[in-house]
């Protein structure tokens, strides 16, 4: 960083400057006291702002109607993920027709930048982006999100059902 | 030697070539699965669509011979439109489940779509529906539905190892490959079928689903499995080595390789390796970095007389390795008492006819032509007798890489550590190791994917080959583990005798060559 | 004209299926005469005759011989009695009636041909001309008029039977090599040709039943003599199988050129009452269709046919009458070629499959507007691609119905209901 020394006539007379940023101080000062309904502050995490239904907070991994993970763990969003938070193991399933899951499904969320990539490169709704936007924890691991988190986590009440069902696909000969 | 020429340019092809050889030749694309180089002409997926000047009907091209004058061509509206629909007919019963399929990413069937597409389905009906996750054997796995019945894992059976495993069974849209009953697929080149697949039909129970492919890195290297010297492609990214292809060498391997030959990545893996330097005293084992527990090796060398001084060698090194150790033994250490340890000696000379090879020895014809440079004629009874009556005092051991290839490891450890001081430099670590007592220096090795070097195999070819990948960063080359047990620090090898460009260093990496390694699958001639 | 009877004339009789039979009226005396003959001598002869394969291809059987290496390596002649064509019956009658006139013409040819070696390969299904055949080898052998040195000649010929297993495909002449030799029944890819490696490796001519019995009167009359039926381009009888909605169907030999509508109106004996002719399809179920104002135009040989853009084939004519839906009858086509489909090339195991599913469709009620012109689609872009013809016989059957009786298909597609049956698929006897 390079400092530039302006020692013009002009650059001295920098009281003005101060004053009329004190003013607009207390301009606001003033009228969040006499007007405290309009007051744009929150009383976080007392009030809570609500973002709408669409917006791309944390993320939620789908299942299907037998309560298992949706995800068939093809890999794209984790190919997808410009911050490349998604890590993901495979292995193979009992079911031939299943043929392919996660065992272990992790975002590191502290790396997440909620592009919402995963999303759009996922071939069977398997995850989407919720409306939580909270991310709260105490240490780092708690910030990576393992399957049980993702899917299953209280607030989700036994998980988001998906919407792309295979048994359906199959029986229409997909 | 016929002139032809193909989309307009003349090329000479020798007597009996087939057309797509000749475009192979001359670097046109042609699109095709069933073809191989390998294998017989099947003529079935009927993709290698050529027009010939004066043949109404545009016609295969692995089935027409070149012949003097040929006018060929394709890349006319005819021949790209018989394409697209023969790639349509593949396709229109082949599951859409690119995102689980584990060849996506290196599929015959999405390179060739994205090139002569219809990209306008038009099938509505129901797909045929056949097995998935068939198990055909200990190695390989199934899935009918992908399969676009090119036969060439039938063919690999038939003509190569002649096992006759594989045939396709039915008839119609419900053929399947398939094997009968009781008889698997389990012959010594079966994941060769794996690898001419062009299609996510056939995978191998090793690697599936461990990656997708577009994670892995690949580089060329040589198989230390035997002396063969297989040229192989291993496949890596930072988690490790994941698979072994084979790649193409008239001299030595042809297009294959055996099962066994794939399974060497896994001994150059982290898991499998000797992280650190280790030194075994009376108080007990204590860790230290690798190029130290050299180095402390070095004092007992220093306090051993010459003539209670012994070197063992294993054929798993390069012929730098062996040379620049040799040579310090004898040189400085002015002992010639160095001893080649033959392992599995009843099966040395066994030879299946195609590519396996009894001596599991990558290197061989190597240790032998150095031991002969520099005159030495020590047999392995001299070194048991030494050891047994006190009279070498210091053995030095070069460990094998490839421990499954070494039946008689535990006899030998223990054998050897009857000396009073034993060093041994090995890449993996293994139970015998760490249950030694006594004086030990263990010294952690590079594997043959993290050095530079040159293997000569059975018939006395030298294959040079370069470093993949470094694993484990602490491990040394026997070349450096020789200037160390030396006395000697390491060097950077000075430059000699290459021009190089002022602008450009001699390990720098051009785009060209990033983009091709890192981002850029070539999936080769296959 | 009429029927000439030149192979078939003595038919009628019981008793022409024992060599006993045979030899009373007159046969095995042309061996005698060919045995005396220069192999070279017979095969001009055959040549001279303009005589043509009368399996469906039509190839000049003289020429083919031709094909064969000059030299002294082991050569195989087979006789195609995998008669599958739907709508062929001649060669079982051939078989059944006279088995010794086939057994003759096998030996000249071979001896033509330089061949010490031959096999009959019928179809698995015809179990009872199967039967015949054997009892009548057995008693040839027993002649002394196959094995060694035939008729104190010289000359070695064996013969076998070889019953196939049900498979269309296996009429292909590679596809029966492969069955002989105990591979899967599919075609091989050519070049090289069985003339050059054939059977085993090994030169191999492979001719129909009615092609080896007709050599006999070829060389027994002579080939000017032989040319007098027919037209110039397509010499001599042939059998013609007439079968569909005529009053008389059966096995009929006329000469080649011999007007269609004839052949359905003399010896077919005409339309059933109150019935109009709507199609025929010519040549087997292979050969595209002929509608009625065609067949007025048609003549029974391969130049005439083949100007109406379809083809005699294997002789096999199938009569429709307007009481017959067309789209019902291509699903019975299509279904059949979906099923025989050896599922080697591609565009023919997956197109074959495709046309039928497509068709099935439409056939249940669910097909769409488009569908008609994706079966053209289909179907042309399966003609000419693959080994062997199967896919041109699965595609030119669908392109000829289609482009000839569009409106039959689109009123099925419209209404889910035939148009001249007027009923569903479903309600339709099947």
């Amino acid at each position: 960083m390079s400092v530039v020394q302006n020692n013009s006539e002009k650059a001295k007379w920098y009281l003005p400057g101060i004053l009329g940023g004190m003013k607009i101080t207390m301009k606001h000062l003033l009228k969040n006291l006499f007007n405290r309904k309009k007051m744009i502050s929150l009383n976080y995490p007392e009030e809570k702002y609500e973002y709408s239904p669409r917006f791309k907070g944390n993320h939620v991994l789908t299942v299907k109607k037998d309560g298992s993970l949706r995800c068939t763990a093809c890999m794209l969003c984790a190919t997808n993920c410009p911050a490349e938070c998604i890590k993901i193991n495979a292995a193979e399933h009992n079911d031939p027709t299943v043929e392919k899951y996660p065992i272990s499904y992790e975002i590191d969320i502290l790396r997440c930048v909620f592009c919402g990539f995963c999303e759009e490169a996922c071939p069977v709704d398997a995850i989407r982006l919720g409306p939580e936007w909270q991310t709260p924890g105490v240490n780092g691991a708690n910030f990576i999100y393992d399957i049980n988190h993702l899917a299953f986590r209280p607030n989700l009440k036994g998980g988001i059902l998906t919407h792309v069902d295979d048994e359906e696909r199959h029986k229409q000969g997909i | 030697m016929p002139k032809c020429s193909i989309n307009g340019k003349e090329v000479e092809v020798k007597e009996g070539t087939s057309i797509i050889e000749a475009m192979q030749q001359s670097g046109d694309r042609i699109a095709h699965y069933c073809w191989h180089p390998g294998l017989s002409v099947a003529g079935v997926c009927r993709l290698c669509m050529v027009e010939i000047e004066g043949n109404p009907r545009v016609q295969i091209a692995c089935n027409t011979m070149v012949t003097e004058g040929m006018k060929i061509n394709n890349t006319s509206e005819k021949v790209r439109d018989a394409v697209k629909w023969g790639l349509d007919f593949h396709l229109i019963n082949h599951p859409l489940d690119c995102p689980i399929c584990d060849q996506a990413g290196e599929c015959g069937l999405q390179d060739q779509y994205m090139e002569y597409g219809k990209y306008d389905p038009e099938m509505a009906e129901p797909k045929q529906r056949k097995h998935k996750v068939v198990d055909l054997g200990p190695t390989v796995v199934l899935d009918s539905e992908r399969c676009i019945l090119c036969s060439r894992c039938v063919r690999f059976t038939e003509e190569v190892t002649k096992t006759n495993e594989l045939g396709i069974f039915n008839r119609g849209d419900r053929s399947e490959i398939g094997t009968h009953d009781g008889m698997p697929l389990a012959n010594k080149y079966s994941l060769n079928t794996v690898d001419i697949c062009p299609v996510g039909a056939l995978t191998s129970k090793d690697f599936r689903f461990r990656q997708r492919v577009w994670y892995l890195k690949d580089a060329e290297s040589i198989c230390n499995g035997c002396s063969t010297g297989c040229n192989v492609k291993v496949y890596y990214n930072k988690e490790g080595f994941f698979r072994v292809k084979p790649v193409y060498n008239e001299k030595v391997n042809g297009h294959w390789m055996c099962d066994e030959g794939r399974d060497i990545y896994k001994f150059a893996n982290k898991e499998h390796r000797l992280l650190k330097g280790q030194i075994h005293t009376s108080s007990g084992w204590t860790e230290t970095h690798g190029g130290a527990a050299a180095k402390a090796a070095h004092e007992v060398i220093k306090s051993t007389a010459a003539d209670a001084l012994a070197l063992v060698l294993t054929a798993q090194y390069t012929v730098e390795e062996f040379d620049a150790i040799v040579g310090t033994f004898v040189n400085e250490f002015k002992t010639k008492k160095v001893f080649f340890w033959i392992n599995n000696k009843e099966t040395f000379d066994s030879f299946d006819g195609l590519l396996l090879r009894g001596d599991k020895n990558p290197n061989t014809k190597g240790l032998l032509k150095v031991l002969d440079k520099h005159g030495v004629t020590a047999t392995w009874g001299d070194l048991s007798q030494g050891v047994a009556s006190g009279a070498i005092k210091t053995v030095v051991v070069a460990g094998p890489e490839n421990l499954s290839a070494f039946p008689d490891f535990t006899e030998r450890v223990a054998e050897l550590s009857k000396a009073q001081n034993l060093i041994w430099m090995q890449a993996d670590k293994n139970d015998a190791l760490k249950n030694l007592k006594g004086n030990v220096w263990l010294i952690p090795m590079k594997s043959f994917t993290e050095k530079d070097g040159t293997f000569i195999n059975h018939a006395g070819l030298e294959q040079k080959f370069k470093k993949v990948t470094t694993v484990v960063s602490e491990a040394l080359t026997l070349t450096e583990a020789a200037l160390l047990l030396a006395g000697k620090n390491l060097m950077i090898p000075p430059a000699v005798g290459e021009f190089l460009p002022a602008n450009q260093r001699e390990d720098q990496v051009m785009l060209e060559m990033r983009k091709k390694n890192e981002f850029v699958f070539k999936r080769g001639s296959l | 004209m009429a029927e000439v009877k030149l192979l078939t004339e003595f038919y009628h009789l019981d008793d022409f299926q024992t060599l006993a039979g045979y030899k009373a009226k007159g046969g095995y005396e042309t061996v005698q005469k060919a045995l005396k003959m220069q192999p070279q001598a017979i095969i001009d002869e055959v040549k001279a005759s303009g005589l043509r394969g009368r399996g469906g291809a039509g190839f000049p059987t003289g020429m083919k011989w031709g094909f064969l290496p000059k030299n002294n390596e082991p050569r195989y002649l087979l006789c195609n009695a995998d008669e599958g064509e739907p709508g062929t019956f001649k060669d079982r009658m051939m078989m059944e009636r006279a088995p010794h006139q086939l057994i003759e013409g096998m030996i000249i040819s071979a001896f033509a041909v330089g061949s010490n070696k031959g096999y009959i390969y019928i179809r698995g299904e015809y179990t009872y001309p199967a039967n015949v055949l054997y009892k009548a080898l057995k008693e040839a052998y027993d002649a002394g008029l196959l094995g060694k040195n035939i008729l104190g000649s010289g000359f070695d010929f064996d013969l076998d039977v070889y019953r196939g297993a049900g498979a269309y495909i296996c009429g292909e002449e590679t596809g029966m090599i492969s069955s002989l030799e105990g591979l899967k029944g599919q075609p091989k890819l050519k070049p090289p040709f069985p003339a050059v490696q054939g059977y085993l490796r090994k030169p191999t001519i492979v001719n129909n039943v009615e092609t080896l019995a007709a050599v006999t009167y070829i060389v027994r009359d002579g080939a000017q003599a032989y040319r007098k039926n027919g037209t110039e381009k397509s010499t001599g009888t042939k059998l013609f199988s007439l079968s569909g909605n005529v009053m008389k169907p059966g096995n009929y030999e006329v000469p080649l050129g011999y007007p269609l509508m004839d052949l359905l109106m003399n010896e077919g004996g005409g339309m059933k009452p109150g019935r109009k002719l709507k199609a025929v399809i010519p040549g087997g179920s292979s050969a595209p269709v002929l509608t009625a104002e065609e067949v007025a135009k048609a003549n029974l040989d391969y130049e005439s046919l083949a100007g109406l853009g379809t083809m005699l084939g294997s002789g096999a004519v199938i009569v429709i009458d307007d009481s017959q839906c067309m789209v019902d009858m291509l699903g019975v086509l299509t279904h059949f070629y979906a099923h025989e489909s050896c599922g080697q090339c591609t565009p023919c195991r997956e197109g074959t499959g495709w046309l039928n599913k497509i068709l099935h469709s439409i056939l249940e009620g669910k097909g769409r507007l488009q569908d008609i012109d994706l079966l053209l689609k289909v179907a042309d872009n399966m003609k000419g691609k693959t080994i062997c013809a199967l896919s041109d016989a699965a595609a030119l059957p669908v392109l000829s119905f289609v482009t000839k009786f569009r409106d039959e298909f689109e009123f099925y597609v419209r209404e889910g209901r035939s148009k001249v049956k007027g009923t569903t698929y479903a309600e339709m006897q099947h």
